[in-house]
């Protein structure tokens, strides 16, 4: 969900009064272009917000809460929970934990030695939805925003969320607000309020057990995708050896 | 210029274009088969106009072989695509009933059947289409065969063509090109069914050659995205 240009056009001159709009775009990295159509649709995208917040030194979570739709975002920033860590670490990397603790390089308990990657994976959104899914995650989310079911599922399957949907999946679940921006690359994870080495922290404290069941469910999913794709690249490679 | 002969000069200059961008692949030895299917029709198109045709037919001995010729060369073209289109498609069913023992028996038939007709008809000068002979029973018939293998081949391939334009998860590159060559098919096969009551008018020219804009349409369409694919580089799915 994009913010109104009226109510950009009144924030951005909060922060910075002298900038003019190009201004704005140069100190932000963006496109004069791509601003300026925004303006002129009457709708400016949130990552616009938030990149000129960045540029500014505006906290990007304190700009978001100046809009509409967003003013809950500053008071509802709470510590991520265990299951939403868990959920951002990569698949590699908890099979890499897998086989370190059966060699005894890592233990329960113990600080993790293994360098996990960033923020986002390649999963990240669907299993951060899975994560915080209460139970009927999906048919609320959709209830109350209004997306259709099959769209919301696209979206998760591709790998995106957009704003509007990732805060009020949030806010059903009753999870931190920014942690659905994090998941979605649009604010780092100590903007999101998820402190440095909390993903490791949650990660070495979790019993082999759970690891290696999370490992396989893991793996179930992502067999059963690489499988379609693979179907999908059989089809198109037949396309192309006997037509292209 | 009739409308008749604009379309079917355009259409010849579009199977050109077309056969020509595949010549670098098929010296490198990729895909010959849909080059010379492309390389066929093209000639097939070339001589349903009357220059080319009376030209070509004087070198063959003036006695209308050339239209033998484009008759044979659309059974060709229609055998080489449908066996193609069904292995895109991944429909076995539909290869086994154009290249298994049913369908090369049709061929076949029909192959003998035209060669039949032509020697038993009376063409003694060329004339483009045969039009002079119109009212000859044999060249009448000749005609329908003409029309009955490709509709038959193309009956077949419609299923799998629309298939592949339904199918949701596929590339839309990919669903471009099976609706493309869907409906050239549907074309082909509305064609050869209209036609039994009769001559159809301007559209016993737009029915065939749409037909084949369509389907040439779609092969290049393949083509473009092969190309494009090679561009890229092969996805790491495990990444």
């Amino acid at each position: 969900m994009a913010v109104t240009a009226k109510s950009f056009q009144l924030w951005r001159c909060r922060i910075a009064p002298q900038a003019t709009v190009s201004d704005l775009c140069r100190e932000a990295g963006i496109k004069r272009s791509t601003l300026a159509q925004q303006l002129v649709r009457g709708k400016v995208a949130v990552v616009t917000v938030v990149a000129i917040a960045r540029a500014y030194a505006v906290p990007p979570v304190k700009a978001l809460g100046e809009f509409d739709g967003y003013r809950d975002i500053p008071r509802g920033v709470a510590l991520p929970t265990d299951a939403e860590l868990i959920s951002q670490v990569s698949d590699t990397d908890l099979l890499r934990l897998i086989v370190a603790r059966s060699e005894g390089r890592e233990g329960i308990g113990r600080d993790l030695r293994l360098e996990i990657a960033h923020l986002p994976h390649r999963h990240s959104v669907r299993a951060w939805f899975d994560a915080i899914d209460p139970g009927e995650l999906r048919q609320t989310l959709a209830a109350r925003t209004g997306i259709a079911p099959q769209n919301l599922s696209a979206q998760l399957s591709a790998g995106r969320l957009t704003t509007g949907l990732a805060v009020e999946a949030a806010r059903i679940a009753r999870v931190s607000l920014t942690s659905g921006l994090v998941v979605t690359g649009l604010l780092t994870p100590s903007e999101g309020g998820w402190a440095e080495g909390s993903r490791a922290r949650s990660l070495s404290n979790l019993p082999d057990s759970v690891l290696l069941l999370l490992a396989r469910d893991r793996l179930d999913s992502l067999g059963k995708q690489v499988r379609r794709q693979e179907h999908g690249n059989n089809r198109d490679r037949a396309i192309w050896e006997n037509l292209g | 210029m009739s409308a008749a002969e604009v379309i079917k000069w355009s259409v010849f200059g579009l199977c050109v274009i077309f056969a020509l961008i595949r010549v670098p692949d098929a010296l490198r030895g990729r895909n010959r088969s849909v080059f010379l299917s492309l390389v066929l029709l093209a000639l097939a198109v070339g001589l349903s106009l009357p220059p080319l045709y009376l030209a070509v037919d004087q070198l063959l001995g003036g006695v209308n072989i050339a239209n033998l010729v484009i008759r044979l060369s659309l059974y060709a073209i229609f055998a080489i695509l449908g066996v193609r289109t069904a292995i895109a498609f991944g429909s076995q069913r539909t290869r086994r009933i154009i290249a298994g023992p049913i369908g090369l028996a049709v061929l076949a038939i029909t192959v003998l059947v035209t060669v039949a007709l032509f020697v038993v008809s009376d063409l003694p000068e060329s004339s483009t289409g045969l039009r002079a002979y119109g009212d000859q029973q044999a060249v009448q018939w000749y005609a329908d065969m003409g029309r009955y293998y490709p509709g038959y081949v193309a009956a077949c391939l419609l299923s799998p063509a629309t298939g592949g334009l339904l199918d949701g998860a596929a590339r839309p590159i990919h669903r471009i090109c099976s609706g493309l060559m869907a409906f050239g098919f549907a074309l082909v096969v509305v064609f050869a069914v209209a036609s039994i009551w009769g001559p159809l008018g301007l559209f016993d020219v737009i029915l065939p050659f749409g037909a084949i804009v369509f389907v040439t349409v779609g092969l290049t369409v393949a083509w473009i995205s092969r190309r494009r694919s090679e561009a890229g580089s092969q996805r790491n799915l495990l990444a």
